[in-house]
């Protein structure tokens, strides 16, 4: 993997810029450490951004956590409240979470300590920072998570472990917290040459229409996601069945399970029981090497839907503008930066609200096709890899200097 | 003559530490005691920054008068003030503030945003290196020009005006400096109305205005 395969996509004073900043960061030893190695938006950042860091002159690395059931069960609430649910941590809870980072920090502590930069992803492995006493490096804490509304005993719970990090990177204004040191804000991005959004021929696409069962000559509605409440798998349906009186449509309901995502099953439970017995609801369970499959499911796609109800920042969304599509979105999180009305798509926020704007768009497809070349126009500027690339080599210059100057000169 | 030296920067956006506004007089009342450097950001930076390229405005303050508060009125007379016209921050922040003033003068109740949709403070560093690219003869510069990145041609046409001498671009002052040869091209650069080009148009501008210099000698 390296920059200049990015360079017919992006453009030659891109690919310039980044190798100029990794020429100035040359040899910086950079750690990320994250919780998992397989599913979810965090682990497919880290694919594609530890090598291309290398590409470009720096020294980096990923480490992945590990943890028991019950550690995973704690980080899960953790997170569910950073999003507003209400979750109640018990003190033998936070314990589990403190203590599967003390077990983890005995084979990372050298590294960790030693590193420039250390880059930790998510609540999982936030105590890692106070296990290193004799850090010499810059922290950083990248909370991917929309935490607008946190629980507040859960946020209290953990500011404690975040605080004392460098710096701290949210994927939006609404997601940061009040910390005493600098948030910045960096979106998320997608690869467009990795699996998942590649180019595949007709061929291809056939062969996944015909291994779904999908019928070519109704339009298809697909939404893509892991199986999680906040995501409304079943309000999804709702809106599918609303169009359905009206016009001939299908849906497909396709993601995977994240390793540290124990909640996933009961809310499959769900969406199988709303989608029982009609034949053109397709619920999908993908392994978490589906990306292929999932870049196809994506191109056969009238519409793509993603109606979260929360949202980090919603890199589905990112994926179907970047495949030309008109994206029906829930107004909630990330996806606002990306679904703008009647340019790139709709934001909804019921299933009557989704169900209006699938009609709409079905009965002007000359404005699906607009749409879709403005949206992919948007990745292509402002979310693809390269940009999001840029803005943590430019956050890794600025920390290593301790500057927040408006203006510095390298 | 020296050779035009390219210069490249990237924008680091991070939060202000102000209070969200989520009515229009907590918005007044934070851009009143708000750092130069959040105005600028709010005002000259959002083409750097990764939003929709075509909103109603160009400026943060009059997309949010009219996404969130539903004031176009407000939102027209933002969008209307120039910060390239303005003296100093200091200058623009005292015409913004005298816009909303008269508005809440106006207005009966005071328009506010529902919740999720506040008004966040934001403030960029800027990280300004020199790409190693030279410029040496007039000749060369549209198709340098046509190579730069968003954040090249940032630099040299936007951010320039803030520095001496003030109000004048970097490819203006070079060009400058060749006498009558680069006279009219300096003249033509000037009339570009850049406040609404994204980055990639006013490139595309800048090459189309300057490709007659293709065929000079200097």
């Amino acid at each position: 993997m390296n920059i200049q395969q990015y360079e017919p996509i992006v453009g030659i004073p891109v690919i310039g810029q980044l190798r100029r900043l990794g020429e100035r960061l040359k040899g910086l030893r950079v750690i990320h450490v994250n919780s998992t190695a397989e599913g979810g938006g965090v682990a497919e950042i880290l694919a594609w951004m530890v090598p291309l860091m290398n590409d470009l002159g720096l020294d980096a690395h990923w480490r992945v956590i590990a943890g028991t059931n019950e550690f995973f069960s704690v980080t899960k609430a953790i997170h569910n409240g950073l999003q507003g649910y209400s979750v109640l941590l018990k003190k033998r809870d936070w314990d589990v979470y403190q203590d599967v980072n003390r077990e983890n920090v005995t084979a990372l502590k050298d590294e960790l300590e030693e590193a420039d930069i250390v880059v930790i992803h998510d609540p999982q492995p936030a105590p890692l920072l106070e296990l290193c006493t004799r850090r010499r490096g810059r922290w950083i804490w990248r909370c991917h998570i929309d935490a607008s509304h946190p629980s507040r005993s859960v946020w209290k719970g953990l500011k404690p472990f975040v605080e004392k990090y460098d710096a701290s990177i949210f994927s939006m204004c609404q997601f940061a917290q009040m910390l005493p040191h600098p948030q910045y804000l960096i979106a998320p991005s997608i690869d467009p040459l990795s699996e998942k959004n590649i180019d595949l021929d007709d061929h291809e696409l056939d062969t996944v229409r015909q291994q779904f069962d999908l019928n070519p000559g109704v339009p298809t509605l697909v939404q893509i996601s892991r199986f999680d409440r906040f995501k409304d798998p079943v309000g999804v349906i709702e809106a599918y069945r609303m169009v359905k009186k009206m016009t001939p449509v299908q849906l497909v309901l396709a993601g995977g399970g994240a390793s540290d995502d124990p909640e996933g099953k009961e809310v499959l439970d769900a969406v199988m029981e709303a989608a029982e017995g009609d034949p053109d609801i397709h619920v999908e369970l993908l392994p978490p090497a589906a990306h292929r499959t999932v870049n196809a499911l994506q191109r056969i796609a009238d519409i793509v839907v993603q109606k979260s109800t929360r949202e980090g920042f919603g890199l589905t969304v990112t994926e179907g503008l970047w495949k030309g599509k008109p994206v029906i979105g829930g107004d909630a999180g990330g996806i606002r930066l990306q679904v703008v009305d009647y340019h790139t798509g709709f934001l909804v926020m019921t299933p009557e609200g989704a169900a209006n704007r699938i009609r709409f768009l079905l009965h002007h497809r000359e404005q699906c096709g607009k749409m879709g070349k403005t949206g992919r126009e948007l990745v292509r500027e402002y979310y693809l890899l390269t940009r999001h690339l840029r803005e943590y080599l430019t956050l890794m210059y600025a920390l290593v200097g301790k500057t927040t100057e408006h203006t510095v000169m390298v | 003559m020296n050779p035009f030296e390219i210069m490249d920067c990237s924008l680091l956006i991070r939060m202000s530490g102000l209070a969200p506004a989520y009515n229009l007089r907590e918005l007044r009342d934070r851009i009143a005691v708000c750092s130069p450097d959040v105005l600028y950001h709010h005002f000259c930076e959002t083409p750097l920054s990764p939003t929709f390229e075509y909103p109603d405005h160009r400026n943060d303050f009059a997309v949010w008068a009219t996404r969130r508060l539903s004031d176009k009125i407000l939102a027209e007379r933002l969008g209307a003030v120039d910060p390239y016209a303005c003296p100093s921050m200091e200058g623009l922040r005292e015409v913004v503030l005298e816009v909303i003033d008269e508005r809440l003068s106006e207005v009966i109740m005071i328009p506010w945003a529902r919740p999720g949709h506040e008004f966040y403070f934001m403030e960029a560093t800027t990280l300004v290196f020199d790409s190693g690219e030279r410029v040496r003869a007039l000749r060369e510069l549209p198709d340098a020009i046509g190579r730069m990145s968003n954040g090249s041609i940032y630099f040299h046409f936007l951010e320039a005006q803030r520095r001496p001498p003030v109000g004048m671009d970097d490819f203006s002052n070079w060009i400058g400096g060749f006498g009558k040869t680069g006279a009219p091209y300096v003249e033509a650069l000037r009339r570009i109305d850049f406040y609404f080009y994204t980055l990639r148009e006013l490139r595309k501008e800048l090459v189309r205005v300057l490709e007659p210099l293709r065929g000079k000698r200097s």
